[in-house]
């Protein structure tokens, strides 16, 4: 098979042939869902080191389920992000209280007005990440399926094994909460909300 | 919350969701080269044979090979056997019963009755 092929199949295809021993799938699927695994684990956690470790725990999983893998019965994605939340959480039930406050984002230093757009990205980002870890873990979960990893609420309820009326109540309350959360920073951050 | 004030929650925090999705953390080099090690690992590991061997291999091997099977068969065909050619009455039973008296010392008389 030429080289530029396989990495054009679905990731069900890849599965099955890495089940049948092809490495060229393992290292496809491992470029393909290792990212977007990762941002999900860091978004749920707002920690890199721990994202990392639950992101390989949850492919090492993939792999051992390659096997017993019934194509067309749930998305590999779907899959994932179901594991890799159901992890994030175990976690978070284990060491509760060490997730990250706003009060523990670093302000900006005085006189520096002049902020490079990336670094306003940045802070951005880091105040989103901040707000999102005093959520509860479900409407964090929520949130992040759908206004970051970009997904539908129908597959956000089969991921977490919800109706959609219950993920559109979640994310509602969600981003309530994430907007008082952020309704201090909204200068500083160079957003200015214009109702 | 009416659809309106979702909308515009949604716009408000439009700009960090960009931004968080801009900043999104790649997994290092090293990471990947743990997670395709894995890979290698369960890839290279050979299939354990137990799914493949037939069910009634499987029961067999759960009651104790050949000689329990056949103890087990011998004692369910006697039983039925049993059941359906010996007659269905225990021998003698259909006889009055014998009374056996075990204290007869301890027999007495009706009272004022003359023998």
């Amino acid at each position: 098979m030429p080289f530029d092929s396989i990495e054009d199949l679905p990731d069900d295809a890849l599965l099955a042939r890495f089940a049948d021993g092809n490495a060229d799938a393992a290292r496809v699927l491992t470029l393909r869902l290792t990212p977007r695994a990762m941002a999900h684990a860091f978004r749920l956690l707002g920690n890199r080191a721990e994202a990392e470790d639950v992101t390989q725990e949850a492919m090492l999983r993939l792999w051992k389920q390659a096997r017993d893998w019934r194509s067309g019965e749930a998305k590999v994605t779907t899959w994932l992000y179901r594991v890799v939340a159901n992890l994030c959480i175990d976690r978070r039930r284990r060491d509760r209280g060490g997730a990250v406050t706003l009060d523990a984002i670093p302000e900006p230093e005085d006189g520096r007005t002049s902020v490079t757009e990336a670094m306003q990205e940045r802070a951005r980002a880091d105040a989103l990440q901040a707000a999102l870890n005093t959520l509860p873990a479900r409407q964090r979960q929520a949130v992040v399926l759908r206004h970051i990893d970009g997904l539908s609420n129908p597959e956000i309820a089969e991921i977490m094994e919800l109706t959609v009326e219950a993920v559109e109540s979640l994310t509602s309350r969600g981003k309530r909460a994430l907007k008082a959360g952020l309704a201090g920073r909204k200068e500083e951050l160079g957003y200015v909300d214009e109702r | 919350m009416s659809m309106n004030a979702d909308n515009h929650d949604r716009d408000a925090l439009g700009p960090f969701f960009d931004a968080a999705r801009g900043t999104a953390p790649a997994p290092s080099e090293d990471m990947l080269a743990r997670v395709l090690a894995d890979a290698e690992r369960i890839r290279t590991t050979p299939r354990q044979p137990r799914s493949s061997r037939p069910l009634t291999a499987r029961l067999r091997d759960l009651l104790g090979g050949w000689p329990a099977i056949a103890g087990l068969t011998t004692a369910a065909l006697t039983g039925l056997w049993i059941g359906a050619v010996l007659p269905n009455t225990v021998p003698g039973a259909e006889t009055p019963e014998y009374l056996v008296d075990i204290t007869p010392e301890m027999a007495f008389d009706l009272i004022g009755r003359d023998e």
